[in-house]
């Protein structure tokens, strides 16, 4: 399996000076299996605009362009790119989109589709010439032909979101963001008013066996991509609640579950290059990590396992 | 009353459609928009508001057991299915079912007040928790005997808000004839609101416990042997709210005689209960001031 980052920035895309080096283009991961000539794509945030022109530019003209793409969820920094996806707009291209829908009663198709309405984007959505399929995904594990293997996990995020595990000849490629941890929302203070003795202890049970799950989920990947948008601090001072994790939580999970190495992923859209550099020089050491190797993902960096 | 009588299969799909859209008790919709409303308000209000109400506890229940999350276990407690959903989820549902029109509309609801029913319901929650306890059930398993007592007579709503001409017709039937308005509501529709729970229930995929409580409440004995006792204790719990009359739910005459044969299956003495009073009352009152609600609702 081969790992390309096309956007690695949470919320908003963030371009400037200050984020030239880690990129400032929201969610997109291109996975490849190169014997199998399979792509799969991760997320259609604006860095699949580049990762599109990329395929126009290898593809000989009048080719076919197939490929499958796995949304995690369909926040905004997760779908904004699709319309600027160029492959999209040609006939020949065939598309399987994959992704999770929360209990309204809208479809994967109008949640995505959604965004080609004149209101928003100058194309209709029933204008697109590609062929595009939907498959709405729940927990679960399932089959993607060729020997890869995939399993799904919800996550804790606002909104339905899924974490994919792809297994391929023995090797394990995991991403789980958004993400927060699992938390008591619950007053565990016996001084709380509002405090609730059955309550707090069933939630604290509840807590520890969704984060253990979660960390069973990932266990033992060769590569996993974490949502850290925040620091320890940041998280605990305002951000909790808000659906991301914490830098030294996923570290943490990652030396609990045995995973190989740990992409720092969904930055925070107002962190620098150089503060990113800076938390690099403090948390992605083996000091802080143990067995864990682990980088701050940016944009065009690859990755095989 | 219709001078033809309706077809049951025509109550039946009319009863169908109005669970598709049930909406919450007026006696919790003040205050559920009000927690929803407010960005400040916190979990522990959501879901206290949420455990005051059978629809929304039922709802939020059915939602987390459904075919979108296809989760392997049952979550049959309320604290479990709002830590996995999460906040925003569990309001935005929440609020959907609030803005339906309430309970207690001019004509619907008309044999007993919504007020009534959700005293009744609150009741027989917290007493079948307390027997839980009692009983020496563990703590992460008492929320499901609270679920199951605020939801036993969930049926009555489908039916006293589908067809309240009937509905009162059928109290009026059990007052005269002094027996009890499940065998009034049989002699009316050709169905009670236990089969009607049953059916919200499995609709709602509550899961084996629920629909049996909601089923057999009047007749433990008739439950599978996996939740004979439980059922049981829900069965005393409704008995308990009748015999006190702790709200009400349109039954007058509680079968004293079915109390004695329900303690022993539980292994309780019908004279230890009469103690959880003071504890029922208080919660319904602490309840009530949460919701402010005043005394007469």
């Amino acid at each position: 399996m081969r790992i390309r980052f096309w956007g690695v920035r949470g919320s908003i895309p963030s371009p400037g000076p200050h984020t030239v080096k880690y990129g400032g283009n929201t969610l997109c991961i291109e996975l490849r299996f190169d014997e199998l000539d399979r792509l799969i794509i991760i997320d259609a945030g604006t860095g699949i605009r580049e990762l599109g022109n990329y395929l126009m530019a290898q593809s000989p003209p009048q080719s076919t362009i197939s490929a499958e793409i796995f949304l995690t969820h369909t926040h905004w920094d997760h779908i904004q790119g699709f319309p600027f996806f160029t492959p999209i707009y040609l006939p020949k291209t065939k598309l399987k989109v994959y992704g999770p829908v929360t209990y309204e009663e809208d479809t994967l198709e109008d949640v995505v589709g959604g965004q080609w309405i004149y209101r928003y984007f100058p194309v209709r959505y029933s204008e697109l010439s590609a062929n595009i399929e939907y498959v709405q995904m729940k927990e679960g594990r399932l089959s993607l032909g060729d020997g890869i293997m995939l399993t799904t996990k919800y996550l804790n995020h606002p909104l339905l979101c899924l974490g994919y595990r792809f297994e391929y000849e023995g090797k394990v490629f995991c991403t789980a963001y958004d993400s927060e941890p699992f938390h008591n929302f619950f007053s565990a203070d016996p001084a709380d008013p509002s405090y609730d003795a059955a309550v707090a202890r069933e939630a604290e049970r509840v807590v520890n066996e969704e984060n253990q799950r979660l960390e069973d989920f990932f266990s033992g990947a060769d590569l996993l991509i974490y949502d850290t948008q925040y620091t320890q601090q940041e998280y605990e001072t305002t951000k909790v609640g808000w659906g991301h994790s914490s830098i030294e939580y996923a570290i943490a999970a990652a030396m609990r579950s045995g995973v190989r190495r740990l992409a720092l992923f969904h930055h925070e859209p107002t962190r620098t290059d150089a503060e990113i550099d800076a938390l690099s020089e403090k948390y992605c050491n083996p000091e802080f990590t143990g067995d864990v190797e682990v980088f701050f993902a940016g944009e065009g960096m690859e990755i095989e396992i | 009353m219709n001078e033809v009588p309706v077809l049951r299969e025509q109550r039946l799909e009319d009863i169908h459609g109005y669970i598709f859209r049930m909406p919450s008790l007026s006696t919790t919709v003040t205050k559920t928009l009000e927690i929803c409303n407010n960005p400040n308000s916190s979990p522990h209000e959501l879901s206290r508001v949420i455990s005051l109400d059978p629809v929304l506890t039922g709802q939020l229940l059915k939602l987390v057991n459904s075919a979108y999350y296809s989760l392997s276990n049952k979550v049959p407690s309320l604290t479990r299915a709002i830590i996995m959903l999460g906040l925003n989820t569990v309001k935005n549902l929440v609020l959907s079912i609030a803005i339906l029109d309430s309970l207690g509309g001019k004509k619907a609801f008309r044999a007993f007040t919504p007020n009534d029913f959700w005293t009744h319901s609150i009741c027989t929650g917290v007493v079948a928790k307390s027997l839980a306890a009692a009983k020496g059930i563990p703590l992460a398993d008492q929320e499901e005997y609270f679920v199951a007592g605020l939801l036993h007579d969930l049926g009555k709503i489908p039916l006293n808000s589908c067809f309240p001409d009937e509905y009162s017709l059928a109290l009026e039937s059990a007052g005269s004839k002094q027996d009890s308005l499940h065998q009034a509501e049989n002699r009316v529709f050709g169905m009670d609101h236990s089969g009607v729970g049953k059916m919200i229930a499995e609709k709602w995929q509550l899961g084996r416990t629920i629909i049996d409580s909601l089923l057999h409440h009047h007749d433990p004995d008739a439950a599978g042997e996996k939740t004979r006792r439980f059922v049981a204790v829900i069965a005393m719990s409704n008995f308990f709210a009748n015999f006190f009359k702790i709200g009400f739910a349109g039954n007058n005459c509680p079968d004293e005689t079915v109390a004695e044969h329900l303690a022993g299956q539980i292994g309780l003495s019908w004279a230890s209960l009469s103690g959880l009073i003071d504890v029922v009352s208080d919660d319904i009152e602490k309840a009530r001031i949460f919701l402010q609600l005043t005394k007469k609702g």
